[in-house]
């Protein structure tokens, strides 16, 4: 029985850095056990970096993606003045560039806000799968689409949403992207972020966002200190948010 | 570098900055804090509100006071009337 096992699958117990794909993945449609192994075996073991380094830069030529394993990512732009906007955070689970697939270079750079380990998928061993397991292909595909509706929220944030409701809707959004993949629950998650990433996000300065802290913790909605977000009132904060979780389309289906 | 905190004080009341931010010299920590007031009352400018009774204290790790800057020296206001 084992061996009929290792010989029909033989990435049977591979090591775990694809976890929190497969959990991310599953949360939004089945996947079988040949395509578990076949998605596993095609991410290389993990290589670490150090926070704040640009593992991509903008318009350097790909030709593999970035699953993240562990750690936060950040795409980013520079101006000329020195700002940064970042454009979508990242969290294990989530491939920081699938799109570099089609794009074959990136119009932003990536860069670690913590330490991450990143496991590199060459577009090859991809396109290979793709043929194989054209459902795989779909399921990826997805995850860039969901990466596109972030960053549509993103826009109607920056757009419309004064700064208070602009920082709760981030935390909710990670709230939920973060239990997903096992690292948050309802009352809160770590985040080892400073009040400078989470400004680069919100097109506010770091100053306002901690004015902003002050009035979110002062309603008990929610506090961030040491690293760590702490939910009161997780209703609450949806609502000041306006924050609806469809856009991260949770719900499981054939896709 | 050095590091420096930016302690808000306007018309919600006090907000400590208990993390700070790495800056390259007080120059700098000077252009941070009009930034932070410019952003401050834009967003109070949206609700209809402009509160130049603010003040920002930059400080050192040692809490030591280094600058003061208050609201109104981050904004020029002009009064010239061209309706005519």
């Amino acid at each position: 029985m084992m061996t009929a096992a290792a010989e029909r699958d033989p990435f049977a117990g591979a090591a775990p850095w694809a976890d929190r794909l497969l959990m991310k993945l599953r949360q939004r449609d089945d996947i079988d056990a040949e395509e578990e192994a076949a998605l596993r075996s095609i991410i290389e073991p993990p290589q670490a970096y150090p926070a704040r380094r640009v593992i991509i830069e903008e318009g350097e030529p790909l030709e593999r993606s970035a699953l993240l394993v562990e750690g936060l990512l950040a795409r980013f732009k520079d101006m000329r003045d020195g700002q940064q906007q970042i454009s979508e955070l990242h969290v294990a689970g989530d491939f920081a560039d699938l799109h570099s697939f089609t794009l074959k270079r990136l119009d932003h750079g990536i860069l670690t806000l913590t330490p991450c380990r990143i496991g590199w998928v060459g577009h090859d061993a991809l396109i290979a799968m793709f043929e194989r397991f054209p459902h795989l292909g779909r399921l990826l595909w997805f995850s860039t689409n969901l990466d596109a509706a972030i960053h549509r929220a993103w826009t109607v944030s920056l757009g419309r949403r004064d700064a208070v409701a602009r920082l709760a809707h981030l935390l909710c959004e990670l709230q939920v992207r973060l239990e997903i993949v096992g690292l948050a629950d309802p009352t809160g998650y770590p985040l080892a972020l400073t009040q400078n990433d989470l400004a680069n996000c919100l097109g506010l300065t770091s100053v306002h966002v901690n004015r902003v802290l002050r009035e979110l913790r002062e309603r008990e909605l929610v506090t961030f200190r040491g690293g760590h977000v702490t939910i009161a009132d997780r209703a609450g904060l949806c609502d000041l948010a306006e924050f609806s979780a469809d856009y991260l389309f949770l719900e499981k289906r054939p896709r | 570098m050095p590091h420096f905190y930016f302690h808000v004080s306007n018309g919600t009341g006090e907000t400590r900055d208990e993390e700070g931010v790495d800056l390259p010299d007080v120059a700098a920590a000077h252009a941070q804090a009009l930034s932070g007031i410019r952003s401050i009352l834009r967003e109070e400018l949206g609700r209809g509100v402009l509160d130049f009774g603010g003040m920002i204290r930059v400080t050192d790790p040692q809490g030591r006071l280094v600058l003061e800057v208050p609201f109104d020296s981050a904004v020029e206001v002009r009064h010239d009337d061209r309706r005519r």
